[in-house]
């Protein structure tokens, strides 16, 4: 059978750009959850996030001047007003360089998850008058292209055009699932022969002020504004902290990447998804469903539970989330589960929604690349409903060959994919 | 590559549209022509006279879930939960719907127009939007759970909640294509042995304010684009007892160059085209008038509207329709979007297709 492995990996986050800044801040068990500055939220209830510590427009400006040489403007520079556009094509570019992808690499698939449109709500107000929206005056209005809101598939998109990519665009739309099924998805092509080569992962920012506003309203957030906002699998939880950001990965199967001298970084061995299928507002509390994603990903593996050395949990640090994932992985580990350490990096970089399972996979790869399983920030006070083998807040030392990433969204979506060392 | 030649058979169908809540009949009605425009219910405030193919008023007796989750939902999602639970029963899939797979084609986000003018209303001043007001006052003047209406995978979930589906899922946003690429993902869940039945199709709606006002200025309404929309579903299964018809062929590709689509064009006796728009609709009708040159052709935006990630569904169970009604032995269906990409997917009849279910 053929075998899907990852050749290149890229990743912007709170901690900074690229894959190397992630791992660092992982290994030192800090957290990049902080004041929120890319726009005024002091009236908002929710004022922290874990933001990407650059300007979006000095980065837009880097982006130009790096990789837009000789006036290209086909890119559209305007849509970065969308802020996943710039972190997605920033982590595509180091994955696509990092696994030496050259013009034959062009024929590659894209397998994106993308968050929602970003709503732009200060274009509204030229064209608000009287209470109402005046749509009639939209079309008198001048300025960006991209106007009211950027379109979902923006990022896959510019990335087609800048990358040149000739393949099949697959744009993953399963909230916070979509990172973890986009990676999948690009084994599954890969390993039946669909395509060769796949540029996936995910991009997401929902800090702006309607995607902060509209978690915040659904009571989804930490109402404390403090860096320890989300304490995953503490007793003393109280909400998620939202983050932004974006993981690429290139995967091919195993002989084309050696054959064109290229290493791979880890295999993809197996993953699952099922639907909860319970209610809009919360996930299924006996983590059935999502235990059945872990449960399909192992079989795809062709694996016993015992053959798992760490999970990257979902880990939301919500009250409902954790207990249902805890009882998920009792389901599918068993007695195993009391030796099987379990983390959540969302304390520590936030909770990336739908590129979240793509970043947690990247967090999968760390324990191959520096022997540590990332910590759980601000993990501190054990729950006693949570009965899982939780990293506290300082990542640990483990020659481990084998991971598992899960990814639960709102609405039910559940994604696990097993990752392994590349030996 | 991307293409899939194993037959996955279809045991069910569902199509809500200005046609009505039921797919028999679908696509005899395009071929006749009896689907026409009319102006907007839904745009009749932001965009008065405008014409639109729009579902009629929805029957409570065939409506998805009650008044309080369908506060939850936006209008794809209600009309993607009704797909839903048509396709279940038209395939009679009562038992062990939690292996079923669900794969979903899906278009922006459709909240409620209210609930954002509200917002807008208690943020702006004097055509200033103020991030403070908005912080203070915007966010408490809406619906605590709008957040609900603006997740396109809801458009999923919904459907999926209420009628316990819950086997390997992913939604794919489409502007066509990945409506296409869903039917190629659940054909391949059934192929992989990951599932042994799975649904199919897409929900969308172009009559949303905000979309249309997009499609203004991008220039589709010039063009002569009218907005649609409406939700169809196929029911896939590996297992050809009672099947309807076969999925024969499915492929896709991000632009006509790269699309191979390797069909023996004279065993087509049927086309449905699903154009994004002028540009769009020239390069099918190209693509028939070159390549396909016996058969008939049907353009479903004309009598449907463009229902965005809906209408190559659409195209499918109207399809079906014509190959039950043995009006049509073998249909291909062809979408293209407006980023160029394009797809094609045939269905046939079964040897046993018209034995059954008159």
């Amino acid at each position: 059978m053929t075998v899907a492995v990852i050749t290149g990996a890229g990743v912007v986050s709170a901690f900074g750009i690229g894959v190397q800044a992630f791992f660092d801040g992982l290994a030192e068990g800090g957290s990049a959850i902080g004041p929120i500055g890319s726009f005024d939220a002091s009236s908002f209830p929710t004022r922290f996030a874990g933001e990407v510590p650059t300007d979006i427009a000095s980065m837009a400006e880097t982006f130009r001047n790096e990789h837009l040489s000789g006036g290209d403007t086909h890119l559209q520079i305007d849509a970065f007003r969308d802020r996943k556009v710039v972190f997605g094509l920033l982590a595509a570019l180091e994955a696509w360089n990092g696994a030496q992808c050259a013009q034959r690499e062009q024929e590659a698939a894209l397998s994106i998850a993308l968050g929602l449109e970003q709503a732009f709500l200060e274009d509204f107000a030229p064209i608000f008058s009287s209470g109402r929206i005046d749509w009639k005056a939209e079309s008198d209005i001048a300025g960006a292209n991209i106007r009211i809101r950027s379109h979902v598939g923006l990022c896959a998109d510019l990335l087609g055009k800048l990358l040149v990519l000739r393949g099949p665009t697959f744009v993953n739309a399963s909230a916070c699932a979509a990172g973890g099924l986009a990676v999948a998805h690009a084994a599954s092509l890969i390993q039946r022969g669909a395509a060769s080569i796949v540029l996936c992962g995910g991009a997401d920012s929902m800090v702006n002020p309607l995607g902060m506003g509209g978690m915040t309203r659904l009571g989804a957030p930490s109402p404390r504004n403090e860096p320890d906002a989300c304490r995953p699998f503490d007793r003393r939880r109280d909400g998620l902290v939202i983050g932004e950001g974006a993981a690429m990965f290139i995967v091919e199967s195993e002989e084309r990447a050696l054959r064109r001298g290229v290493t791979p970084l880890a295999r993809i061995l197996g993953w699952g998804s099922t639907q909860d299928a319970y209610r809009v507002t919360a996930p299924r509390p006996d983590g059935s469903a999502a235990r059945n994603a872990m449960l399909r990903a192992l079989s795809r593996a062709a694996l016993q539970p015992e053959a798992v050395g760490y999970i990257n949990a979902h880990g939301t640090g919500t009250q409902l989330n954790d207990v249902a994932e805890a009882q998920a992985i009792c389901g599918a580990f068993g007695r195993h589960t009391d030796s099987l350490p379990v983390s959540s990096i969302k304390g520590a970089v936030g909770h990336l929604m739908a590129a979240s399972g793509a970043i947690e996979l990247a967090a999968c790869l760390m324990p191959f690349q520096r022997n540590l399983l990332p910590g759980t920030a601000h993990h501190r006070e054990k729950d006693p409903l949570c009965e899982i083998n939780v990293i506290g807040e300082q990542p640990i030392e483990a020659n481990i060959d084998i991971t598992l990433s899960n990814s639960f969204g709102f609405g039910g979506q559940n994604a696990s994919v097993i990752l392994g060392r590349y030996k | 590559m991307n293409r899939i030649h194993r037959p996955t058979f279809i045991s069910g169908a569902a199509a809500v549209s200005a046609f009505g809540f039921e797919w028999r009949g679908l696509g005899r009605a395009l071929k006749g022509g009896h689907i026409g425009f009319s102006s907007s219910m839904q745009l009749a405030d932001s965009h008065p006279g405008i014409f639109a193919s729009e579902v009629s008023t929805i029957p409570g007796s065939i409506d998805a879930g009650g008044v309080k989750t369908q506060k939850l939902m936006s209008r794809p999602a209600r009309l993607g939960a009704i797909a839903v639970q048509q396709v279940l029963a038209d395939s009679l899939w009562n038992e062990r719907r939690e292996e079923i797979g669900f794969y979903f084609g899906v278009g922006a986000s459709g909240g409620s127009m209210v609930e954002l003018t509200e917002m807008l209303r208690a943020s702006i001043v004097d055509r200033q939007f103020s991030l403070a007001r908005f912080g203070s006052a915007g966010l408490a003047a809406c619906n605590p759970l709008f957040a609900f209406q603006l997740m396109n995978n809801f458009t999923l979930c919904h459907g999926a909640i209420l009628n316990g589906v819950g086997g390997p899922n992913s939604a794919f946003y489409s502007r066509g294509n990945g409506t296409v690429a869903a039917l190629f993902e659940a054909m391949h869940a059934i192929a992989d042995g990951d599932c042994e039945r799975a649904l199919a199709g897409g929900a969308d709606s172009a009559v949303h304010e905000v979309t249309w006002a997009e499609l203004e200025r991008e220039g589709y309404a010039k063009q002569g684009l009218i907005p649609g929309e409406g939700a169809a579903l196929l029911a896939l299964s590996s297992s050809d007892n009672k099947a309807l018809a076969i999925v024969e062929h499915c492929v896709f590709q991000n632009s006509i160059e790269a699309l191979s689509m390797d069909l023996d064009a004279a065993s087509i006796d049927f086309i449905i085209i699903a154009p994004w728009g002028q540009p769009a609709r020239r390069v099918l009708r190209r693509i028939v008038e070159t390549k396909f040159t016996r058969a008939a052709v049907l353009d479903i935006s004309e009598s449907l509207g463009d229902a965005l990630a809906a209408t190559p569904a659409l195209g499918w169970v109207a399809a079906l329709d014509l190959l039950q009604s043995k009006e049509a032995k073998r249909c291909l269906i062809l979408n293209a979007g407006i980023d160029g990409g394009i797809g094609a997917v045939v269905l046939g009849q079964t040897p046993t297709s018209l034995e059954h279910r008159a």
